[in-house]
Formats: structure tokens, sequence, C-alpha cells
């Protein structure tokens, strides 16, 4: 028997509230219960999705509301393959930050009560946000996920974490209000904010409240999606959150963002129009993130504009629809989340004890730590698209979906991005270990637990690259089930005709 | 499991294994690392059938590897030079650092290049060649000299071809539905006009980049002479010969289609001509004989370019000859030159000088390789030029004769200077105790030598595979008489008779050479220094060496042809897009307000224009 969705949403809750009291009891219970938590939820969310594979999705009503009145959880390949991509990052993230030495230097049990209890709850809303059926619902865990990221971003009490996530807030804040706005006009024209349900009517709404419905959405999710000229507070609040945090940033929230803008365009609004512009804005995003991705000078803020700059081909991928364009996405984000964690991961290390975190200072430290080093050249290898590691296949699928569409420009841009890309990522390799070292460099060697995750995702990174068929069925089927418009609705929305 | 998944599964492992074996000890590594090239070549052409296939499913592609007699000319050149450049590596890179780092990408450079001449569909091709870009990579950015740029500039040229070839192989496939090389060749005219050249332009683009083709080339030069020698010839004998691999496939298959087909083999072939007498300009005004050499490879790809865009079977023939040959022979001259590295410590060849007495077995196959270079009968260079003649002329290229002739000419000039420079002249007290180089460095030039005699005297030999090669690419058979180096393909009547030629020529060297010998008794060994010129006493410091300026009148008469560099305007370029993208990062600016801003003003931007580009 497969367990319920539900769990993936309460069970993170439940131990989130007893976590303190847990805590009491023995103070090392707050660091073991996230891992515990998740790894549980890691296996069922694993379960469900082979069932989902083999039966179609899961829907789960909540307190017995039938759709399209009540809230409820789909699980279906699509969001549950995103859904266990979160919880494995998220796993990764909690054995990376497990005795991260920053967070033992506050010596203190409260601060550590409140990374594992933030750290859990982002996790648990980027779930909700995927799982959910239900578009107030979604706006409560996009407002959860906020919160907590917020508060993990500023977790080193210095002045530069506060004015990151200062942005972060002010950013967020403003997605909220449109995405509040978006959800009032819908639901005063339309009385539901079931998604199937709303994707059912769409067309009963007047057309300027459709399109306004759909540009305040597009503004509120581009947000969370790092969209070009949205994505202000992103650069900042992944170079100044904790290590961890921005590998939780990369490989968990921003994948939440990216698949508020899908479910809006595939599923909610059937908008002439939005493809073209996903296309567009997706460009512009990589373009513009990826230009000021080559001139910075510090190691993070390039890892976070290059960040950006994938979720802007992510979001052309989409653009491009049909199966093989949801496939090349979908590939990419699965790609991004390992590989960028990993880089984010190792990242940190190799500029762990310098001030200012320059590349400039990275001169020669291959040699002081080899496996470190090795896992970022590694992930650097594999997210500018060298074969045989991951990167190549997702790059190989976008490229594949872009021609048999006849969007010959785009490839050409998007290679002629690549072609930068490949210029920073490689001046940093070649920093690492060809350039010689010329001043004293205190370097910190990763707990065993960093290296541990570090090691599993350069592992995935490399099975992945020589048999990509491990993933590649999946991401068909999750593919498949998002293109299905009909069988969502109708799965949804049948519950309620069961019953009655 | 057959040989294909046996030879490249060794050159993988190898790779692997001597990767860690370096953790163990030197000792292991070096037998790990020379045991699998031998093992993998060994097999290799002991199993190597043409016709076996292996297929390999991934990401729901079919990955198919197989041979035929066009890879396995190639396979020649890289498993022989990967053997021999092998066991040349351990007593050349014996003491330096990371060395399991350098003979695992070593290995991968091997194993990328197998994988490319097997490969029977574009994406293996793709994978294998993207291998071996960056195993090459990391090798030329190994002894760390001002990594950042050599190494960023021979990257950004590669990944500009790779690119260009991934973005042929998707509108191939967004067109055909097959990656099978076999299928491009045969719906390649069913496909819209405006894919058929761009796609055969696109590829080329590829290739050339690796075979150093002007405007392309800038990267060789630097990536050439920074790698250690031991990797270049390798690099420069077989790694740049899978451009060549490419461009003659993407010629017969796709070129020879296209109703531009002259338009572009004239081009091809002028920017080849003008490669090759650029490089040798360059090459003869160079004074480190490592970037010597590396112009001079650029400049000998050059005419194969040439020989390969004008595609007539003469053409092909004295193009994969030469191929053949300049593997052959450039990667005897950089050995040359990793020995006098090892052994003097300089390759400067202002600074060097007589070292002809303290290492004659590299003088002598440095002599050889060097006349093969020049063209000069009776080795196999000169049968290679003069089929690149007599192709060219066949087709009436009377210009294009004349620059090759031009340049081939010029070659003689940096082919002694490179002698000159290295060997004879006065000896230095400085190279005093240079000894000749260990045995296992020096046996394999020697290898590399015999193999140029042999082939000058017997070109029957390798004509045999180019031969069998070009059949497979749809070339007619050529006349069976493998044993006569004259009259083959000769198609002026088949009355030269270039055996007479050529033993004419060296009958005339061995009399000079002997007369020389009985005068040799009354020779006198003289330094720089033994001089009185005006009653001044030479200082200790000061460079009386003539290969100071050896060619000052001939570089100043040619000099305006020398300002204009193209790597000056790629600089530039590469500056103006710094700039530019500097300018751009300054839209983040740090300001919580104005990226407020941002997303307020595209609110109202995307609520204003939202009528036209949605429609509800």
């Amino acid at each position: 028997m497969v367990g319920s969705p539900v769990q993936l949403i309460a069970i993170p809750l439940l131990a989130a509230f007893l976590m303190p009291l847990l805590g009491k009891a023995w103070k090392e219970l707050v660091r073991l219960t996230p891992g515990v938590v998740l790894l549980y939820l890691l296996y069922l969310s694993v379960d469900l999705l082979s069932y989902t594979i083999g039966h179609g999705r899961v829907v789960e009503v909540i307190a017995g509301w039938t759709p399209p009145w009540g809230i409820n959880l789909v699980f279906s390949p699509f969001s549950g393959f995103l859904a266990t991509l979160m919880l494995f990052m998220g796993l990764l993230v909690w054995i990376y930050s497990y005795r991260f030495q920053p967070f033992e230097d506050y010596d203190d049990y409260e601060p550590t009560l409140k990374y594992y209890l933030l750290l859990m709850m982002l996790i648990t809303a980027s779930v909700g946000v995927v799982l959910t059926g239900d578009i107030f619902n979604l706006f409560v865990f996009i407002e959860i996920l906020g919160i907590t990221a917020y508060g993990l971003t500023a977790y080193y009490r210095g002045r530069d974490g506060a004015e990151a996530s200062f942005k972060y807030l002010f950013i967020g804040s403003l997605s909220s209000t449109f995405l509040l706005l978006a959800i009032m006009i819908i639901y005063s024209q339309l009385g539901t904010l079931n998604m199937a349900d709303i994707a059912v009517r769409a067309h009963e709404l007047k057309p300027v409240y459709k399109i306004s419905a759909l540009v305040l959405f597009l503004v509120a999710f581009g947000i969370e999606a790092e969209m070009f000229p949205l994505n202000g507070w992103a650069p900042d609040a992944y170079s100044q959150a904790p290590a961890p945090v921005g590998a939780a940033f990369a490989g968990i929230v921003v994948k939440a963002g990216l698949y508020t803008v899908i479910r809006l365009i595939y599923t909610l609004f059937d908008v002439g129009g939005t493809y073209e512009f996903l296309i567009v804005m997706g460009l512009i995003t990589m373009i513009i993130a990826e230009f000021a991705a080559f001139s910075q000078a510090r190691l993070k803020r390039m890892l976070a504009y290059s960040s950006i700059g994938q979720m802007g081909l992510v979001l052309v991928a989409f653009g491009i629809g049909k199966e093989e364009g949801v496939y090349a996405a979908l590939f990419l984000m699965f790609n991004h989340a390992i590989i960028k964690s990993l880089l984010f991961m190792s990242g940190s290390y190799l500029v762990y004890k310098s001030k200012n975190k320059y590349i400039s200072e990275l001169n020669g430290i291959g040699k002081m730590l080899p496996v470190t080093s090795f896992l970022f050249a590694l992930g650097a290898f594999a997210i500018v698209g060298f074969p045989p590691f991951a990167g190549f296949w997702s790059k190989l699928a976008v490229l594949t979906a872009a021609a048999d569409s006849g969007m010959i420009l785009i490839i050409a841009l998007i290679l002629s991005i690549s072609l930068i890309e490949v210029v920073y990522y490689l001046r940093v390799v070649n920093r690492i270990y060809f350039v010689k070292r010329d001043t004293d460099l205190e370097i910190t060697k990763p707990t065993p637990q960093a290296m541990l995750s570090m090691l599993v995702l350069g592992a995935i990174i490399l099975v992945v690259g020589f048999y990509p068929d491990v993933i590649t069925g999946i991401l068909h089927k999750a593919s498949a089930t998002l293109l299905d418009k009909g069988s969502y609705i109708n799965d949804v929305l049948s519950l309620s005709q069961t019953i009655n | 499991m057959n040989i294909i998944h046996i030879t490249l599964g060794i050159l993988l492992g190898g790779a692997v294994l001597t990767y860690f074996a370096n953790k163990i000890s030197g000792i292991v590594r070096d037998l790990v690392f020379i045991s699998s090239i031998v093992v993998a070549a060994v097999l290799f052409f002991i199993k190597m059938t043409p016709d076996t296939v292996a297929t390999f499913n991934l990401g729901g592609i079919t990955l198919a590897l197989g041979m035929n007699h066009f890879g396995l000319l190639f396979s020649i050149i890289i498993l022989g030079l990967a053997v021999l450049a092998g066991f040349y590596s351990l007593p050349y890179m014996k003491g330096k650092d990371n060395l399991g780092f350098f003979y695992m990408n070593y290995l991968l450079s091997i194993f990328g290049m197998m994988g490319i001449v097997m490969a029977k569909d574009l994406v293996t091709f793709f994978i294998f060649w993207e291998i071996m870009t960056w195993s090459s990579y990391l090798i030329v950015v190994y002894n760390g000299n001002n990594a950042n740029k050599i190494g960023i500039k021979y990257i950004v040229f590669s990944a500009l071809g790779a690119y260009s070839m991934l973005m042929a192989i998707v509108m191939v496939y967004s067109q055909l539905h097959s990656f099978a090389i076999a299928d491009l060749a045969a719906g390649f005219t069913t496909m819209p006009a405006g894919y058929q050249i761009a796609i055969a332009l696109l590829l080329m683009t590829g290739f050339a980049v690796k075979a150093a083709m002007m405007p392309l080339h800038v990267w060789a030069p630097d990536a050439y002479s920074n790698s250690p020698m031991s990797y270049t010839a390798m690099f420069s004998g077989a790694l740049s010969k899978m451009g060549v691999y490419g461009l003659v496939i993407v010629f017969v298959t796709m070129v020879s289609h296209l109703p531009q087909n002259i338009w572009i083999r004239e081009t091809i072939a002028w920017l080849g001509a003008i490669t090759a007498v650029m490089g040798t300009l360059y090459a003869i005004f160079q004074d480190d004989a490592k970037r010597l050499l590396a112009y001079s490879s650029i400049a000998q790809l050059g005419y194969i370019i040439t020989g390969v865009a004008i595609g007539t079977s003469e053409a092909m023939i004295a193009a994969l000859m030469l191929a053949v040959l300049h593997g052959i022979f450039k990667a005897n001259l950089f050995m040359v030159v990793g020995a006098v590295e090892r052994q003097a410590g300089t390759t400067d060849l202002t600074v060097l000088t007589g070292l002809i007495r303290k290492m004659p077995w590299t003088f002598l196959s440095a002599l050889i390789a060097v006349i093969a270079l020049a063209g000069v009968p009776p080795l196999a260079g000169f049968v290679g030029k003069w089929m690149l003649y007599e192709s060219l002329i066949t087709n009436s290229n009377y210009i294009l004769v004349i620059v090759i002739f031009f340049s081939s000419t010029a070659a003689f000039l940096y082919a002694y200077k490179i002698l000159y420079g290295i060997f004879l002249g006065q000896e230095e007290p400085e190279y005093k105790d240079v000894k000749e180089a260990p045995a296992l460095m020096v046996i394999p030039m020697l290898i590399l030598s015999t193999l140029l005699l042999f082939l000058g005297t017997f070109p029957g030999y390798l004509f045999k595979y180019i031969d069998n090669a070009l059949v497979v690419m749809g070339y007619p058979v050529s006349q069976n008489k493998w044993w006569e180096m004259s009259a083959i393909f000769n198609d002026w009547g088949n009355k030269v008779n270039l055996d007479l030629v050529a033993y004419a020529v060296l009958t005339v060297f061995i009399t000079i050479a002997v007369i020389l010998f009985y005068r040799w008794k009354n020779t006198r060994y003289v330094t720089t220094k033994d001089l009185s010129s005006c009653g001044e006493m030479p200082k200790d410091d000061e460079n009386y060496s003539f290969k100071l300026d050896f060619y000052k009148p001939f570089e100043r008469a040619i000099s305006p042809l020398l300002k204009y560099k193209i790597s000056k305007y790629y600089d530039e370029f590469a500056d103006g897009m710094e700039a530019f993208f500097d300018w751009t990062r300054r839209i983040y600016n740090g300001n919580a307000q104005t990226y407020a801003i941002y997303v307020v003003t595209f609110l109202v931007i995307l609520l204003l224009i939202a009528n036209n580009i949605f429609s509800a």
C-alpha cells in the first residue's frame, strides 16, 4: 500500500512543532530530526512516484471536502518527480549542513534549532507548492517558502546577510501582493480556487480579467522563477546565504518558482502568446545573467548569476513546448539541481576562509583541497555541457527540441551563450589547478558529512552522464503528464462526481 | 563484447587506473599507462576487422561505433603515434608534477580520437570529439604557463567549433530524424537547400578549428608550444588530423552535392593555401623551436586542407598521404625538440648551438624529418607534395600551385633554421656536458625516421591503405601498382620515372657527404667567442651566434605582410565583449529600490502591451 501524499506536508509540519520539545530532551535531536523526517519522506515519495508511473496520478482530498470546494494534493509523475527531486536535494543539503562549522561556531542552542526548523519548512513549502491543486493553498505555501527563505538568507547575523534578506523580502512581498491580486480577480469572477476547476472554466472569464490576472500571475511567479528583470534579489540571496542554503536555493526553491510559472501556462490558462513570451523572457534572462556572471569577481555571485542564466534556458525549453521541450526542460531542471548544488557546496569550501570570496584568490588551491576541487571541476565541466557528463544530455535535448520546432536562431543564441559559460567556468578551473599560487591561503577541509553529500552528487553526474537512461524514462513520463491537461482536470474533478 | 568495446574499454579504464596508480608509485603508474596503450594498440590491429560494429542505447539514442578502411587509416596514425609518444613520454615527463593527471588525459584524448574515427553516428562523434577536446585542453594548461590566456583561447575556439558542429547535428536530426552518418550521407540531398549549405558550413567550421585553418588557427601556436612535447607530438601529429578526417567526410558526402560546390571548394582551397603561406612565413621568424614547429604544423595542415578541398581523386590521395606523413615527421620533430629541451634545457634557437656531436642520434632523426618536411626526394614528403602539385595542375588551379610552391619552398628556410639552430654552428662551452637523450626517447624518433625513409622508397605500402580508405569514401579504385613508386596517378603520360629522380638526388647528397667527410680531418672546433673584431675582445654575455636575426633581410622584405595579425582582431573583439558584459552587469546595481522599480515597470509595461502579445 502506498502512503498518502498528505504525509509529505503533514509530517514535516508536525516534526517542526515537535522539534523544540525534542531539543529539550536531547539537543542532538534537533539536528537529527530533519534528517530522519526527510529520509522517510523521500522513501514515501519514491514509492508514490513509482506507483503513479504505473497507475496514473494520485489525487488526495483533504478533510473530505472534494474538489472544487476543498483543498486537494495532486501527486502526478510530473509534480511527484519535482517533489522527489526536492526531497532528495533537501536530504543532501541536510547531510551537508550537519555540523557545518559556521553553524557550530554560534555554540548556541537557539540558532541551531532555528536553522533546522527553517530548512525543513523551506523544503516542506517547496514540496507543497508543487503538490497542491488549490491556488490559494499555493499562495500560502509560497508565503511559507518566502518567509523561511528570508530567515535563512539572513542566518549569519551580519550586515550583508541582512541586506540581501531585505532585498529578497522587499521583492518577495511585491510578488505576494501581485499573486494575491490575481487570485482575487479569479475568485471574484469564477468563485473557485481549485486549479482544475479554473482550468475548465477559464473561458468564462472576460478577456480583460483573464489577461490582467495572467499578467499579475506572470509577474508574481516570474519573481520566484528568477525571470529577468524580476530577479534582482536572487544573486544577493544566493551569495550571502550560508553555503547549504545557497545549494538549497539552487536545488529546491527555484524549482518551486519555475513550477508555478509552468503550471500557470500549461494548465491554468489557455492563452495564446504565453509560450512565445516564455521563450523571449527566457532568452533575455539567460543572456543578461550570463553576461553578468562573466564579469563577476566573486565565486558565489558568479554561481548565482549562472544559476539564473540556466533558469532562463529552462524557461526557453518550456516555451518550446511539446513533449520534447518539456522533457528537455525537466532534464535541465534535474541537472541544474544536481550540478549547481554541487558547485555551491564545493565552491563554498574553496572560498571558505576568504574574506571577499574572490575568484582570484583560488590560485593553486587544487593541491590543498584535492577532492573538493575535483568535484568543483567536475561540476563545472558538467554544467557547461561537456560530454560524457550529465549536462550534455540535457543540452542536447533542448537543442534537438528547438531544432525540431525550426528555431535555428534560438539554437545559435543558446550555443553562443554557452561559449561565454565555458569561458567563465574554465577560468575558475584554471585558477584552481593550473595557476601557481602567489599568496598564502587558509583552507578548511570539508566535514565528512559535507564530503559525503558532494560525492553523492558527483557520482550522480557521472552516472547520468554515462547512462542517462536511469533518468530519461521518468522524465518522459513526467513531461507527458504535464502536457495532458485534460486528464489532470478529469482526475481532479471526477472525485467530486464519484463521491456525490 | 567485441574489439571495439575492448579497445575503448582498455583506453578508458587505463586512463582511470593510471590516475589512481599514481597514488601507489611512479613505476606502477608508468606501467599501467604504457601497457594500456600498447595492449589496446596491439589488440586493435590484430583483431580489428572492418565491419565490426558495436551499439549502445543511451538516452533514447542509439550510439553506434564501427570501423571501415577510412577510419583504419586514421587509427594507424593515432595508435602508432600514441605508442611511440607514450614510450617517449616516460623519460621525458619523469620528475614532473601531477603525472597521473597528465597520463590520464593523454589516454583520454586517445580514447576520444579512437571514438571519433569509429563513430557511426553524429552524437557518438560529438561525444568523443568533446572528450578529445577537453582532455587535450587539460594538457594544454597542464604546464600552467599563462593558463588563463592560452588555455582559454584554445577552449574558446574549440568550443566554437564544437558548438557549430552541435548546431549542425541537431539540424540534421530535425530534418532526417536520425543521427546516423550513413543516413546523413544518403539523405543530405533531400533536405531543404538552406539546411544543406548551413549544415555543411557549420560542420566545416568545427573541423577547420581543429585543423587550424585560417582564420580559426590563432589558438594553435600557443597550444602546441605550451603542451609537453611528448603530447604535442600527438597533438600536432594525430589530433589535428581529426579535423582533416571530418573535412574529408564533409567534402565527400555533403559539399559535392551542393550547387555552390565549386565556390566552397575554391574558397577553402585558397584558405588552406593562405594558411600554408602565412604559417610558413611566421614559422621562419620564430626564434623558439617549439613555436617554429607549431607554425609549421599550421602551414602543413594548410596543404592538406587544400588537397581535401580540391577533392579530386589525386588531390585526396595527396592530402591523405601528406596527412599521414605530417603525422610522422612532425611528431618526430616535436620529439626532437622535446629531447633537446630535456637535455640542453632550452628550445631557444638563438641560444642553442652545435649539439650535433652531443646528440648525434637526435640530429639524425631531425635531419631525416626535416628533409621529409621540406619535401626533398628521396623522402616521402616529396611524393606527397609532388602529387598535390600534380592534382592541382590537372585541376587547372595554376595560381594555387604557385602559392603552394612558394610556401613549400619558403619552408626550406625554417627547416634549415631549426636544424642549424639546434645542431650546427660553433660549440659553446655551456653545452659541454649535454648528453644524448635516453634510449626510450631516441628509439621512437629513430623508428619514425626509419618509417620516413621506408615510405619515401616504397610509398606503395601507404597508398594501399589510402586507396582502401578512399574506396570507402566512394572514390574509384586506383591502379594496383603498389610497388612502383613511379607513374602512379601520373596523368602526364606515365613518363616521368620518379625513382630515377629520387635516386639521382640521393646520389648527389651522398657524394657531397662523402667529400665533406674526407675534409673533416682538417676541421677545428671554435666557439662564437673565438674571433677578433677590430681588436675588440668579445664579452661573455654577448650573443655572437649567427642565429640572432637569422633571416633579417627577408623579414624586412615581407614585414608589411606580417603586420596584419588576425589574433589582434580577436583580442580586440574579446576586450570589447568583456567591456560590454561589464556594462550589462551594472543592471544589477545591488539597490533594492531599483529592483522594485524594475518589477513595477515590467508589470506596467506588460499590462499595457498584454493585449498585443496575449490572445485570450
